[in-house]
């Protein structure tokens, strides 16, 4: 398969749209359609939303980690001004537990009520919701609600959840471990390291981290009592599973409850799960008839959003005397939270070791997974899901096996690499690859690093006692999260196709509804463009509705990666269904038959006879005249598909840094961010610069600044963003983008997904740079985030530094 | 989290220091955001004790006799009830206070508290010990505090210099009487003092 090169160093150049012509607009850079609204405040958030009646709910929610609920009383809240309503779990009659939408053989499935009644496990838990006329009332109530408790030992960590003395924080389980899950070859990995000439070994901690979305969760619920149509508008990445799970958490059949996602500001993953919130607002307005409102407060989505990673690793690889790899030995302990999330325990298993393997060819890998109830809250998806973790395993591993083998960590890479001609290739950890070139990105980045230069300098500096460093990621992911079959052997209890209807109006114009739901991605424009494309109808005449399940027939939502590779695959097959429909319409009317009538950038024509031709548009207006068309065919011009791709797609790239570290304080400065990246066929550049863009921000932040830390108790200290650091624009280099594309043969448009590449490749970019750059004090690792602190005491540990 | 200092009572004797930090009154006054110390009688709850505070509190070092404050001084192994309230950050927690003397002897005094509000809570050991300078006395404190709740999450960034603030106003307090103490020692309150021990 060919790759092509592109190569953007200095930013890729928007354009107006109406400088693009129909047939080049896909791959165009056009500005984002949806900007202008967002840029000018007039687009609606949920909690833009004002209905008449509408009152406010507000959560009380646990203070300690781990608590037996002794009484709650909530009387005095009852008595103060603007109160409505008080519920505590006593008060629900709905089964209330939330499901988990992924299973393992081992996995533990525990109760996760939507208000704790005998006992809280993290410090969002709810125990209490409170509805009031005005917000500020239902939060000052809020705060009146009287709790009893009786605190428990609590552990936040995954080791130490699972060690025998540990207070065990769901009692049905028996013990705190929620599986215990294997993938690969024990034996062959065993003796792949026996017979090593070479074996290296590292303890790796991949820290939890905090979201941060935007725009924090928010719900507001409808109730209709005459119709017993519940209306929700919500923070949702997924209104379909939403709709699904919540019509069972409160018992409210699916074709009355609908779902529709705003405005949505970021998710990053978090905006994915069920949580209790979101159906207890729908409870309240339910039993109310009232319009209720629930936005979580910022401190709020840091004790309740899903958290990401959270992983204690010991990797080892082993090697033969030539460098190359022979095997690879994982065991991870991970961090579940107190209850499990809706697709929690696919993270650190499927979606995590099936990618150890990264770029290279190794013939036998083994990794065992223990999940791990603790008091943190749970646990789920965020940008990357178990790759990002896998990928930085994988890369400082083969950083610390380059050293221990004496060679370049570039050269050491080249050679461990599935060769280009390999694939579709099979991993000893159940993934078949697409498609790749690895050599070509690591080409590529050295080309813009200029790499052999940067090592003579960095000689030189060295001796002048300065600390430079190269740190390389080849990263490799699995997204565009499908197919349905696939992951249903998984556990998937859902599967992963997406639907869409591709629609013509009768003057022509066109409207595409599609199951994913896009939260500041663009899918407004991208998908626009594939259309365009598809049906040769002007940019501008196409508009793109997502996230209303009473609009959309079916969808699965975006996350993953998925919204091009899946999202844009249901919708090229809608538009070439209503090419094929039009075909007949317009041989009808021209006299000729289907097969002689060609269809070219939005015009039907007799092959041989250019006089006789009409526009698609024209085709459209035909179609619900319906005065002649023939005979047995219906009217209308529109088309419904749902497509299910034969695999995954797998983007790859290599990521580079280069930085300077100063012994004497610790502190890490970038000289350098080089990305290159292959996601298959680019729909428009400009989004696809500003994803690896976005997410090397967020991998950075992993890298250099963000955790979120809990004490002895399990009570969070970094709960708000004076100490969870966010980078800033001045924490993050000017990033160097260039790409390769290698189409993925898996999908019509032959992308391959780019939201997670970012904060994938970019930790151990900057951890590898920073392990390079203190080589000369046998530094071999610094646990992340790479604090001043933490960089100076591994600098000093060792000897060095003043 | 982890706290601790030493405080320098200027021109005072241990005698004198030991005396005002064993009088729940100058503790109450010294204390920002204090609303009352009361000892805890059997069973009773906080809110119940809470019901004995007086409405207008005793007279203090130096006003105060001497033997009046040794006769009302903490008592090892009681309990005391006292609210308190803080402001950290953007909330101002008011926490139900239930504090032991877990053991008490000159120079020395430890003692546990547990503290509640709507959504925060805390529990703390703490101990100090009176060292004589040469004019002075050093108060060397410390205390452990288990932090829960919406005042845990503002995280030990916020929450260590509202206990520094807490704490250096409590003794520039006690400094303050004490050196009326000095001041007034013309009258024999300084020796009558240093005769209680």
């Amino acid at each position: 398969m060919a790759t092509e090169e592109t190569d953007h160093e200095d930013g890729v150049q928007s354009i107006d749209p109406d400088d693009v012509d129909t047939e080049d607009i896909l791959g165009s850079a056009i500005e984002r359609r949806e900007d202008p609204a967002l840029v000018s405040g007039e687009a609606e958030y949920t909690d833009d939303i004002q209905k008449p009646e509408m009152t406010h709910m507000a959560m009380v929610r646990s203070q300690y980690a781990h608590a037996e609920i002794e009484e709650v009383d909530t009387s005095a809240a009852e008595e103060m001004d603007g109160v409505v309503a008080v519920y505590t779990a006593d008060d629900l009659d709905v089964p209330g537990n939330l499901p988990v939408g992924w299973l393992l053989d081992s996995l533990e499935q525990v109760n996760h009520p939507i208000l704790a009644g005998d006992r809280v496990r993290y410090q969002g838990d709810a125990v209490a919701i409170v509805v009031a006329e005005e917000r500020y009332q239902a939060h000052d109530a809020a705060d009146a609600v009287d709790v009893e408790y009786e605190r428990l030992d609590a552990v936040a960590h995954p080791g130490e959840a699972l060690d025998d003395d540990a207070p065990v924080i769901h009692e049905e389980a028996g013990s705190n471990q929620a599986f215990d899950w294997e993938i690969g070859d024990q034996e062959a990995t065993k003796q792949a390291f026996e017979e090593a000439e070479t074996t290296v070994s590292l303890d790796l901690h991949n820290q939890l981290l905090i979201p941060n979305a935007i725009e924090p969760r928010a719900t507001v619920a409808d109730y209709h009592p005459r119709t017993d149509e519940l209306e929700l508008d919500m923070t949702s990445q997924n209104p379909h599973v939403h709709r699904l799970l919540m019509s069972g958490v409160i018992d409210h059949p699916e074709h009355k409850l609908s779902i529709r996602a705003p405005e949505v500001g970021g998710g990053f993953g978090s905006k994915i799960h069920h949580y209790a919130d979101e159906a207890l607002t729908a409870l309240a307005a339910k039993d109310l008839e009232r319009p209720v409102k629930w936005t979580a407060t910022r401190t709020e989505t840091y004790i309740t959003d899903a958290q990401g990673r959270g992983h204690e690793t010991t990797g080892e690889m082993a090697l033969d005397e030539d460098g190359n790899i022979t095997g690879l030995r994982v065991h991870t302990k991970a961090n579940m939270g107190a209850y499990l999330s809706t697709f929690a325990p696919s993270i650190p298993t499927y979606l995590y070791a099936t990618l150890l393997s990264g770029q290279y060819e190794i013939p036998t890998i083994y990794c065992t997974v223990e999940g791990a109830f603790t008091n943190v809250p749970p646990v789920d998806a965020y940008r990357g899901a178990g790759r990002p973790e896998a990928s930085y395993v994988v890369e400082r591993l083969v950083r610390q096996a380059a050293r221990e083998v004496d060679m370049d960590p570039a050269e050491f890479r080249r050679q461990n690499f599935v060769p280009g001609d390999a694939f579709p290739y099979e991993t000893p950890v159940a993934m078949e690859y697409d498609s790749g070139d690895y050599e070509k990105t690591l080409d590529r980045a050295k080309e813009m690093l200029d790499y052999e230069e940067f090592r003579e300098r960095q000689e030189q500096a060295r001796e002048d006692g300065r600390y430079l460093g190269v740190g390389l990621s080849a990263y490799i992911e699995a997204c565009g999260i499908a197919p349905s079959e696939l992951v249903g052997e998984l556990g998937a209890q859902a599967g992963l196709w997406e639907s869409s209807v591709v629609r013509f109006q009768p003057s022509g114009t066109v409207t595409v509804y599609v199951g994913t739901s896009g939260h500041g991605q663009g899918h407004d424009t991208t998908y626009a463009q594939i259309v365009a494309d598809k049906l040769g109808v002007e940019y501008d005449d196409i508009e793109v509705e997502e996230g209303d399940t009473d609009e959309i027939p079916q969808g699965m939502g975006t996350y993953g990666s998925r919204s091009a590779a899946v999202g844009g695959g249901a919708i090229v097959e809608s538009a070439e269904k209503v090419i094929e429909k039009g075909r007949k319409i317009a041989a009808h009317q021209l006299e000729a038959d289907p097969e002689d009538v060609e269809f070219e950038n939005g015009g039907y024509q007799v092959a041989g006879a250019p006089d006789r031709s009409m526009t698609i548009q024209d085709v459209a207006g035909a179609s619900y005249l319906a005065h002649d068309i023939p005979d047995d065919m219906e009217p209308g011009l529109e088309a419904t598909s749902f497509f299910d791709p034969e695999n995954f797609v797998f983007p790859f790239g290599m990521h580079a840094a280069i930085v300077e570290v100063d012994p004497d304080t610790g502190e890490i400065e970038f000289e350098e961010y080089v990305a290159v990246d292959d996601v298959g066929n680019q729909i428009n550049p400009k989004i696809v610069e500003g994803q690896i863009h976005g997410g090397i921000a967020q991998g950075i932040g992993q890298a250099l600044y963000e955790s979120a830390e809990y004490d002895d108790n399990a009570q969070l200290t970094t709960g708000s963003m004076q100490d969870y650091a966010v980078p800033k624009p001045s924490h993050i280099p000017e990033i160097k983008t260039a790409s390769t594309v290698t189409e993925s043969p898996h999908n019509p448009l032959g992308v391959k997904g780019v939201g997670e590449a970012g904060t994938i490749a970019a930790p151990q970019a900057v951890v590898n740079a920073v392990v390079d750059a203190l080589e000369p004090f046998g530094v071999e690792d610094i646990e992340m985030p790479l604090t001043n602190e933490r960089v100076w005491r591994a600098i000093h540990e060792n000897g060095g530094g003043d | 989290m982890e706290f601790n200092g030493t405080a320098t009572i200027e021109d005072a004797s241990t005698e004198e220091v030991w005396l005002a930090l064993s009088d729940p009154y100058m503790i109450k006054e010294a204390l920002p955001g204090c609303a009352f110390i009361v000892e805890i009688e059997g069973d009773e709850e906080i809110e119940e004790a809470a019901e004995r505070a007086p409405e207008e509190d005793p007279e203090t070092l130096p006003e105060a006799e001497p033997e009046e404050i040794a006769e009302r001084a903490f008592v090892e192994g009681s309990r005391y009830a006292a609210r308190m309230q803080i402001s950290v950050g953007s909330v101002k927690p008011k926490f139900d206070t239930m504090v032991t003397i877990d053991d008490r002897e000159f120079p020395e005094m430890n003692a546990s508290a547990e503290g509640e509000s709507s959504n925060s809570s805390f529990e703390m050991s703490s101990g100090m010990e009176l060292v004589e300078t040469e004019n002075d006395v050093d108060v060397e404190w410390w205390a452990e505090a288990d932090v829960f709740g919406r005042v845990a999450q503002m995280g030990q960034r916020v929450i260590n210099p509202v206990a520094k603030r807490v704490v250096g106003r409590f003794f520039d307090e006690i400094e303050a009487q004490l050196q009326e103490v000095s001041e007034e020692s013309s009258g024999g309150l300084r020796s009558r003092i240093s005769g209680l021990f």
